[in-house]
């Protein structure tokens, strides 16, 4: 199978929560992204449907009835389940984050959070699946990276990038057409887990934005109002 | 209380005392027991001493002159005035020679000059009989037959005795006492001062937080655990004082935002909107419930934090962090035409939390960004400190904290009137003392030496050196 049929913008997501209101939220959330939504209640049955269907992506609750989120998942991973799965807790301290991802999450969420961090982070672990095979280059429209060498292009014109810039960008074309947050940007760019206040992500980006978009026609990095950025596929 | 027992009683003073007082009698019994002994030992020692010296001089007597000479010489020592002796001397036979007795009053010992005891009857002038005890010393004439007796009366000996018994009788019970009734005194005193700390805790539980254990100034162990309860009350009478204050503080600051909120939904509920209005409206909604929230996860990480139950400590390299901190910051000054320089030294270990310490120097730089005016400048200086620590400076050229104030700023939702413009909880130098606090550092203020009117606040994070 092609990794772009895989890779379609409607997943198959199950949500894993037992607060009904939140699993109601999560599901609004994303079946406006375009996704199709399965739900458990508890962690029996959650561990029970992940086993059972195949599922692009999970989202499961740190606390749960029955089984915990922590030992789901587990549970779930010692058995060879492979699906990528985000944990979310209302404790968001860095012990838990740390445990989830031990646990065998892939990402981590905490409780209350907006709706545009769900959707991005859900879309974010959907590629994930099929984004890890072996690249060397990447290709945004016109925008192509090579891995190896390190030598941006667009348009075949040369694009000198710091490496800080490198990697940003690197992280914005493997998610190219995803819409991508701050957060996620200040963890899985940065490593950062927490938050410097500043308006610091946007420098960097309104500096990288100079970089690719400036003598072009067509914009490819753009702001997503009140979510995040989004470069162009 | 079961017992009925005065409170003196049970304190651990009163059982230290009744300990030493049973120490002490045993001491005080065992000295007067060693007393009586030598006593009664030196007097036996010097009366063998004289009644062999009356021997030797009577044996000169005997020798010189035989039978004759020695009794001769017993008679003269009979009539000698103020003598305290008697004598016996008899022949072989048996018959009396000389002495104070009609014969011999005790059964001669199996060896010679072996100490006897004997009681005997003496005639008083008024012809009445009394009954005297004496000790002496009893010998065999040699080539004779005959026996001699020198004895002396044990009376003067047995009173001095006796008064020791006596002394020892009376002066034991009363040590005993006293001791007991030092030991009682001294309990009841550490008793009532113990009583005025149990006093002073029920006050203070009962709400008088401002309630102090009564120091005596005497500097004893009761007035320096007085001392520092009453620094742990203060103490702790400081942190209720945060604690409130934070409350007013959380509700004053969550209150406005909150009434806003409400009035904006109120006035678009009573008229109809624009699908456009409405939704400017919903977003000016979420923006300031984001706001709301973020304060309160500050304020949660803060609580967690001086709780002590978020953060991991590995050895790690301040320094890189610092780099990528620098790097992160330098576009968002140029942005705010602030100028940035940084100065890292390189390779400074500390045993920290990555992200505390990386949200703490963000705080740092956060605030010089924010309150230093266009034009102005920034440094950020990694280095190593005094005794063993890392400074991790910045400095900026804002309006700088007054010196009366910069206890205050680092208290939660403490922020200067000149600051309540700028957005901001009021949370983010309390984040950095914390986090300085948590770590073994602490968080200095300083002038940074500009202008008067625009002095600019140097903030060092004093941290230790791994």
């Amino acid at each position: 199978m092609m990794a772009e049929t895989l890779v379609g913008d409607n997943m198959r997501v199950l949500v894993i929560e037992d607060d009904a209101e939140m699993a109601s939220f999560i599901e609004k959330v994303l079946m406006e992204a375009g996704h199709s939504v399965d739900r458990a209640m508890d962690g029996e049955r959650g561990l029970e449907l992940a086993r059972a269907t195949d599922f692009d992506a999970l989202v499961v609750d740190r606390m749960l009835p029955e089984k915990d989120g922590l030992t789901l998942l587990k549970e779930y991973r010692e058995a060879g389940g492979t699906t990528p799965a985000l944990f979310l807790s209302a404790l968001g301290d860095v012990q838990n984050r740390v445990q989830g991802l031990k646990a065998g999450a892939d990402d981590y969420l905490s409780k209350p959070f907006a709706p545009s961090e769900l959707a991005a982070r859900v879309e974010a672990l959907g590629r994930r699946q099929v984004g890890e095979p072996q690249v060397t280059s990447l290709k945004a429209g016109d925008l192509e990276m090579n891995l190896l060498t390190r030598k941006v292009t667009r348009a075949g014109k040369k694009i000198d990038l710091q490496p800080r810039e490198f990697r940003l960008l690197e992280y914005l074309m493997r998610h190219a057409g995803q819409v991508v947050t701050r957060t996620m940007l200040l963890e899985k760019v940065w490593d950062y887990n927490f938050d410097p206040q500043t308006n610091v992500i946007d420098v960097h980006i309104s500096r990288l934005r100079a970089k690719i978009d400036k003598e072009f026609e067509e914009p490819l990095l753009h702001t997503v109002r009140g979510a995040g950025y989004r470069l162009q596929g | 209380m079961k017992l009925g027992l005065p409170t003196f009683l049970r304190t651990t003073t009163f059982k230290l005392a009744l300990l030493y007082s049973a120490m002490f009698a045993a001491f005080s019994a065992a000295l007067l027991i060693y007393l009586y002994y030598s006593t009664v030992y030196y007097i036996r020692t010097e009366s063998d001493r004289r009644l062999d010296l009356e021997f030797e001089q009577l044996g000169n007597a005997y020798y010189t002159g035989g039978m004759e000479r020695l009794s001769q010489s017993v008679l003269e020592r009979m009539t000698r005035t103020g003598s305290t002796y008697f004598y016996y001397l008899e022949d072989s036979s048996g018959r009396k020679i000389a002495g104070h007795f009609q014969r011999m009053p005790v059964a001669p010992p199996e060896v010679d000059s072996k100490t006897v005891y004997f009681d005997f009857d003496q005639p008083e002038p008024d012809g009445s009989m009394i009954v005297r005890s004496a000790a002496g010393k009893f010998v065999r004439l040699r080539d004779n037959g005959g026996a001699l007796l020198v004895a002396f009366d044990t009376a003067q000996q047995t009173a001095i005795v006796v008064r020791i018994q006596r002394a020892i009788f009376i002066a034991a019970p009363i040590g005993l006492i006293l001791s007991l009734l030092g030991g009682v005194l001294i309990s009841r005193g550490a008793a009532s001062r113990a009583d005025e700390l149990a006093r002073t805790a029920e006050a203070v539980m009962g709400g008088e937080l401002g309630r102090r254990v009564p120091v005596r100034g005497s500097g004893d162990e009761f007035d320096r655990l007085g001392q520092r309860i009453n620094a742990m009350l203060d103490q702790i009478e400081k942190l209720v004082d945060a604690t409130r204050h934070t409350g007013n503080a959380i509700a004053h600051d969550l209150r406005s935002p909150l009434s806003r909120l409400r009035n904006r939904l109120e006035i678009a509920l009573s008229q109809p909107l624009s699908q456009e209005a409405a939704s400017a409206t919903l977003s000016e909604t979420v923006e300031e419930v984001d706001r709301v929230l973020s304060t309160f996860n500050a304020i949660l990480r803060l609580a967690r934090l001086e709780a002590g139950a978020e953060g991991e400590r590995v050895r790690m390299d301040v320094s890189e962090l610092a780099e990528e901190l620098a790097e992160l910051f330098d576009p968002a000054c140029e942005e705010a035409e602030l100028s940035f320089k940084s100065q890292i030294a390189r390779h400074l270990m500390i045993l920290g939390d990555r992200d505390l310490i990386g949200q703490a120097l963000s705080n740092m730089l956060d605030n010089a960004v924010k309150y230093t005016p266009a034009g102005g400048a920034i440094s950020f200086t990694v280095a190593r400190g005094p005794d063993g620590t890392i400074d991790l400076t910045v400095v900026d050229s804002g309006p700088g904290v007054p010196p009366e104030a910069r206890q205050r700023v680092v208290q939660r939702f403490q922020r200067l009137d000149s600051a309540r413009t700028q957005p901001g909880s009021g949370l983010g130098l309390s984040l950095v003392d914390s986090v300085a606090d948590m770590h073994g550092g602490k968080l200095i203020l300083l002038d940074a030496g500009g202008p008067v009117g625009q002095p600019g606040l140097k903030a060092i994070l004093r941290l230790p050196r791994a």
